[in-house]
């Protein structure tokens, strides 16, 4: 299986980053590599794997739904690049009319 | 002699002794801290707060209050663990200036035991990674030999119990990330059960692999530790209601009657010489100690590596979304538009390996190759389970080297991911079944580089390998 210059340009848009031209013709190579490598699980046959039976040996237990303290707003924020009033300050994100 | 040569159980003794205090013993490791600093082991550090801390507790101890099982005992936590109001940074430009705002229920459990936290380790960034060198804040360097990796991705947190920095640290391990350093630094590290120690508080690298562990100098600490982390915890779904067994209980037990397990597919072409040897040699001691060693067949085992590098990508690429220099980290100074500010703030804040980890994880899960790739591995994975479970019905414990070679120098494979990707090869299939494996130091190299071998166990037997490589290791202190 091999990758394309648009896989990548694609991919990368997906993942949210920028890459070089240069960056980008070597992830083509990169991944194309990863991918031949990860090629092995076909090799295992899985005709008769049930994925829905869990994998987790305990029982999953759910928590009470109560109210608890937590973290207050301005403890929150306190990471935040911009906040305001105990709120993330993003760029306009609707245009204006 | 230093205190900081004796090993935690021994310095728990010394203190509960009135021999020495918490105050001399973190004043200790800040000095070593101070002649070792060159290693690049810790990314942070808090004397005064330490200190502080340890007068509290050598008072405490003076006036006969009861005291937690680790009091006085400095330990150090790897940069992806949230302890309030400490930087956890996960060694990423992107959370430099980040500042816990709660605790990991991993580090509230030692606070709550007594230990001290005197600081943070470096890592390779967002735990991606088996050398250390894709940390931010610059490689970590081996402490046996300071031309080589100390491995990754817990690179700092094995070398400052190997560099007598501290007495334990916390590591967390996907897929190899706490014993394969410990193995390249001659520690002993623990990966337990997936489900044994709550995640809660510690940066997501793959959710479905992720444990954390203990690093320590012997394997008695390491019980120790295991004792203090394991349990239920009720912000953390995955930890599971299993009762925690007393973990040194099994210690001093010899392994008469044990059954070893041996996969040929351990042993492949790929071991050097001398960690072939040594395992040769250490399989012979367990025999010659009345184990028993029984052939094993893990037919899957060498597709383990590559269902790892797509569900931990594909976790990887989920987990780090939340990153978008909104919430927390670092922003980008320049951009257009909201989602600009993502595409930014991403490209800025992250480093190669983990972007490559991103397009990875975002192909596998993309539309036409999610069943081809993702589904896919979840069936291996499983296969892969079934396999060592199956294994576990012949034997009590299975033993392989923890990686193929001692340490490599650093700049060795950085440019080449695929040759990086294959140091976790024995390691990596752990996490895939979910079992626990220890690493424990089992010899050196003819260049003097420590050993290390893996002892894998049943799910949630972890009480069995301490015994196992208690026996070992107090057989083979240095001097006998």
């Amino acid at each position: 299986m091999s990758i394309t210059i648009d896989d990548v340009k694609k991919l990368a848009k997906l993942s949210r980053l920028e890459f070089s031209e240069e960056e980008t013709a070597e992830f083509v190579k990169e991944l194309t590599a990863t991918l031949e490598q990860v090629d092995a699980i076909n090799k295992v046959d899985v005709s008769n794997v049930d994925l829905l039976e869990s994998t987790v040996d305990a029982d999953t237990q759910l928590r009470k739904d109560e109210i608890k303290p937590s973290l207050t707003a301005e403890e929150i924020v306190a990471n935040a690049p911009d906040s305001q009033d105990g709120a993330f300050l993003v760029p306009i994100t609707v245009a204006e009319e | 002699m230093s205190y900081l040569d004796y090993s935690l159980t021994e310095v728990l003794a010394l203190l509960n002794q009135g021999k020495v205090t918490s105050e001399q013993l973190v004043n200790e490791c800040f000095e070593r801290i101070e002649e070792t600093k060159d290693l690049n082991a810790l990314n942070s550090t808090y004397y005064d707060e330490a200190i502080k801390r340890a007068r509290e507790i050598d008072s405490a101890r003076k006036q006969g209050d009861k005291l937690g099982i680790l009091a006085g005992v400095p330990i150090v936590l790897k940069d992806n663990i949230n302890y309030v109001g400490t930087k956890t940074t996960c060694a990423s430009k992107f959370l430099e200036n980040f500042v816990s705002p709660y605790t990991a229920t991993c580090a509230q459990k030692l606070h709550d035991a007594g230990a001290v936290v005197i600081g943070k380790a470096n890592m390779d960034e967002f735990a991606m990674g088996s050398s250390n060198e894709n940390s931010a804040f610059g490689a970590v360097k081996n402490p046996v030999d300071p031309t080589r990796v100390p491995g990754g991705s817990s690179g700092g947190s094995a070398c400052t119990v190997a560099a007598k920095q501290c007495f334990a640290s916390l590591g967390t391990d996907t897929g190899g990330s706490i014993r394969e350093p410990s193995s390249f630094c001659g520690v002993v590290g623990i990966k337990p059960t997936y489900g044994r120690v709550s995640r809660y508080g510690v940066v997501a690298f793959a959710s479905s692999l992720d444990q954390v562990g203990a690093i320590t100098r012997t394997v008695e600490d390491n019980a120790l530790m295991l004792n203090v982390l394991a349990g239920r915890d009720e912000m953390d779904m995955t930890s599971a209601d299993i009762e925690v067994p007393d973990y040194t209980a099994n210690l001093n037990k010899g392994v008469k009657g044990l059954k070893i397990g041996v996969a040929k597919q351990f042993y492949s072409d790929e071991l050097c010489d001398d960690v072939k040897n040594s395992l040769n040699k250490v399989l012979e001691w367990y025999k010659s100690e009345g184990a028993e060693l029984v052939e094993i067949d893990l037919p899957s085992l060498d597709t383990a590596l590559a269902v790892y590098y797509i569900l931990s990508s594909a976790e990887a690429a989920s987990n780090l979304a939340r990153f978008d220099g909104v919430k927390y980290g670092r922003r980008a100074e320049e951009y257009s538009d909201v989602v600009d500010l993502y595409f930014k703030s991403r490209t800025q804040g992250f480093g190669k390996e983990v972007k490559r980890r991103i397009m990875l994880g975002n192909y596998v899960l993309s539309s036409g190759y999610y069943d081809a790739f993702y589904r896919k591995a979840k069936r291996v994975q499983k296969v892969i389970r079934n396999e060592f479970v199956s294994a576990f019905e012949k034997c009590d414990v299975l033993i392989s080297p923890t990686t193929a070679t001692p340490a490599f120098k650093l700049g060795e494979k950085s440019n080449d991911h695929v040759a990086m990707y294959l140091s976790d090869i024995f390691t990596v299939p752990v996490n895939i079944a979910g079992v626990p494996s220890l690493s424990v130091p089992c010899g050196t190299s003819s260049e003097g580089l420590p050993i290390g071998m893996q002892i894998i166990g049943k799910h949630f037997d972890e009480a069995t390998l301490y015994q196992v490589a208690n026996a070992y290791e107090l057989a083979h202190k240095e001097g006998q």
